[in-house]
């Protein structure tokens, strides 16, 4: 109300020539609109990120405000040197390396299964999403009934098998093969959701139109399923690879052992954002962490852009037909 | 002919197969949340036990009424609840309203503005989360719920994606003959538009409430042990007197807190299913 009554006063006082336009008004109306959001963007996204980079090129302990002091790019030049640094690396691509093809691939098998004229698909589809829905605290304790070394039921049927029952410790000295099954567990759903829309949006011409030309159920597959879902493909693993990468809350929980709450993470599952973590919370080295944090931002910035320019060599490119 | 029953059986053992697998996947599935279920009636002796036996020798309930005693278990899922509820609707409206700003404004800078809104999609959000803290620190935020609310008041870039590709398919004429009416922009958007998305807003509501609901990293961070949500609470709670973890009464804690979102999911699974598909398919 108060808007149009401006605009009518502003009118009036350049009497003949309105100075604002239509287009004028507009403008001025998308900006209040969407004002909520750039405020939230430039003050939740912006300025915390210009703080972090900011604070790794000082010795911020958390404390030591009167006396900060600026060192220039020694909180990165001492990452490099860091062999936690090097190590967490390590795991946190091996990490990578195991969970984004698994999950990939088996979301992607199942979707293709459902795709079929499968009886009771919805019910499937249920239960494959149900887990999604667990919050990851419970899950994580959940899965200790499975992976737990004396009594989990993992372990209890493999020693079903074996001549001596087996105690295989999934959670500590195996922990990156229990988190990959804890992590699947919680996203296998998704991904499924996903391909089996979009194998649900290929058009059945397409592949009868192939099979009339000769092609079997394999080259069917091959080169016309496959290919038309690369572009979902390519979307699930930029969005798997980020998400990977800055994994925490997985190692964190599977790290939280009986009474102790401030133990390390075991060896295998101690993941970069885990060494982060510990830099700024447990040591307060917030402008060591924060120039670490930063080097993951630039990491997984090169991995997407690196990605992306794969996109020319695998992915279906639609757009020349006009359909988006 | 013998083509035609070579395809025939290779069709049934390729459809046997199909079932197998998905048989035993959705058995390996479901594994955790029933042996959560079971294992929460049973006593820590019984959890422990070796031979392992699946079901408990008779069932413990009285692990759900330890659940309300032992902490104050409802006052802190009321307060989760209430936090979810409210910033889910905030977010949904101020949401909404810039996603209705971008699908039917195009004015200078609104093109290059949409795309800082998908490319806050994918920044880590790891890197701004920990600045966040540090600054909600300084201001003396933390241990309050504001973080919260001041983010569900910025808006979320995906649910604003959502209204937007929502609100791209209206028709022009729609918004033409209001405005001859004389209806301002926003009445426009609380009017006409925002009425008509039912199904978004169903969407991104359930979305925002689950993700408050179940967050763990965000109270763990931001609140101390007297003003955190459930699920910091839920990973933590539950110790004898000596100070050893109750395990089947935390598991009975994470049946109650689970409970809620699966019959949310069994309601809006439309909803849900349909929010997940367009998250996956936006690139």
């Amino acid at each position: 109300m108060t808007t149009e009554m401006t605009q009518s006063q502003i009118r009036k006082s350049n009497s003949g020539k309105p100075f604002l336009t239509r287009q004028r008004r507009r403008t001025l109306t998308f900006y209040m609109l969407i004002s909520p959001w750039l405020l939230g963007f430039i003050f939740l996204a912006v300025i915390p990120l210009v703080i972090g980079l900011a604070t790794s090129f000082t010795n911020y302990d958390g404390l030591n405000l009167d006396s900060i002091k600026f060192v220039g790019l020694n909180n990165y030049t001492r990452a490099f040197g860091d062999p936690d640094v090097k190590f967490s690396v390590g795991r946190t691509l091996i990490w990578g390396a195991l969970n984004l093809p698994l999950w990939l691939g088996l979301s992607f098998l199942m979707a293709l299964i459902l795709n079929q004229d499968v009886k009771g698909r919805g019910a499937y589809r249920t239960i494959f999403y149900l887990p999604s829905l667990v919050p990851i605290a419970i899950a994580v304790t959940a899965w200790r009934i499975i992976l737990e070394p004396n009594f989990g039921m993992l372990n209890n049927l493999i020693s079903q098998f074996t001549p001596k029952p087996v105690a295989i410790k999934w959670l500590s000295d195996y922990a990156m093969f229990g988190m990959t099954g804890i992590s699947i567990w919680l996203g296998l759903g998704v991904g499924m959701i996903i391909f089996l829309a979009g194998l649900q949006g290929i058009p059945d011409e397409l592949k009868e139109a192939a099979r009339i030309d000769g092609a079997n159920d394999w080259q069917v597959f091959r080169h016309i399923i496959l290919v038309l879902m690369t572009p979902i493909i390519f979307f699930q693993l930029v969005m798997g690879l980020i998400s990977s990468f800055q994994q925490l809350n997985l190692p964190l929980l599977i790290t939280k052992v009986g009474i102790s709450t401030t133990s390390v993470a075991p060896r295998p599952i101690y993941l970069y954002m885990i060494h982060t973590y510990t830099q700024i919370f447990t040591n307060g080295r917030y402008g060591y962490g924060t120039a670490l944090l930063w080097l993951l931002f630039i990491g997984i910035l090169i991995l997407t852009i690196v990605v992306f320019w794969s996109q020319k060599f695998w992915v279906y490119d639609n757009s020349s037909e006009g359909d988006s | 002919m013998e083509a035609q029953t070579k395809g025939y059986v290779m069709k049934r053992v390729s459809r046997i197969m199909g079932y197998s697998i998905l048989i035993i996947t959705s058995l390996i599935l479901i594994s955790p949340i029933f042996f959560m279920v079971v294992s929460s009636v049973k006593i820590d002796a019984e959890y422990l036990s070796y031979p392992i036996r699946v079901f408990p020798e008779i069932p413990h309930w009285d692990r759900y009424n330890l659940v309300f005693t032992m902490t104050p278990f409802v006052k802190i899922a009321v307060r989760t609840g209430l936090l979810a509820i409210s910033t889910a609707t905030i977010t949904t409206i101020i949401s909404s309203m810039v996603g209705y700003a971008f699908a039917r404004y195009h004015v200078p800078g609104s093109k290059q503005l949409f795309w800082l809104v998908i490319a806050m999609m994918i920044v880590p959000f790891i890197v701004i989360l920990i600045p966040q803290f540090m600054l909600y620190s300084k201001l003396k935020l933390t241990n309050t719920y504001w973080p919260w609310f001041l983010e569900a008041l910025g808006g979320t870039p995906f649910y604003i994606f959502l209204f937007r590709q929502f609100f791209l398919g209206f028709p022009k004429e729609l918004e033409d003959a209001a405005e001859v009416d004389g209806c301002g922009p926003f009445r426009i958007y609380w009017q006409i538009f925002l009425p008509n998305a039912k199904p978004v807003i169903a969407t991104v509501m359930i979305f925002a409430f689950i993700a408050v609901w179940s967050d763990y990293l965000k109270p763990l961070i931001y609140l101390n042990a007297k003003k955190t949500l459930l699920g910091v609470a839920l990973a933590s709670a539950f110790k004898n007197p000596q100070g050893f973890d109750l395990k089947t009464v935390s598991l009975a804690a994470g049946v109650i807190y689970v409970l809620p979102l699966i019959l949310i999911f069994f309601i809006f699974q439309k909803n849900i299913l349909k929010g997940v598909v367009t998250s996956g398919l936006k690139g």
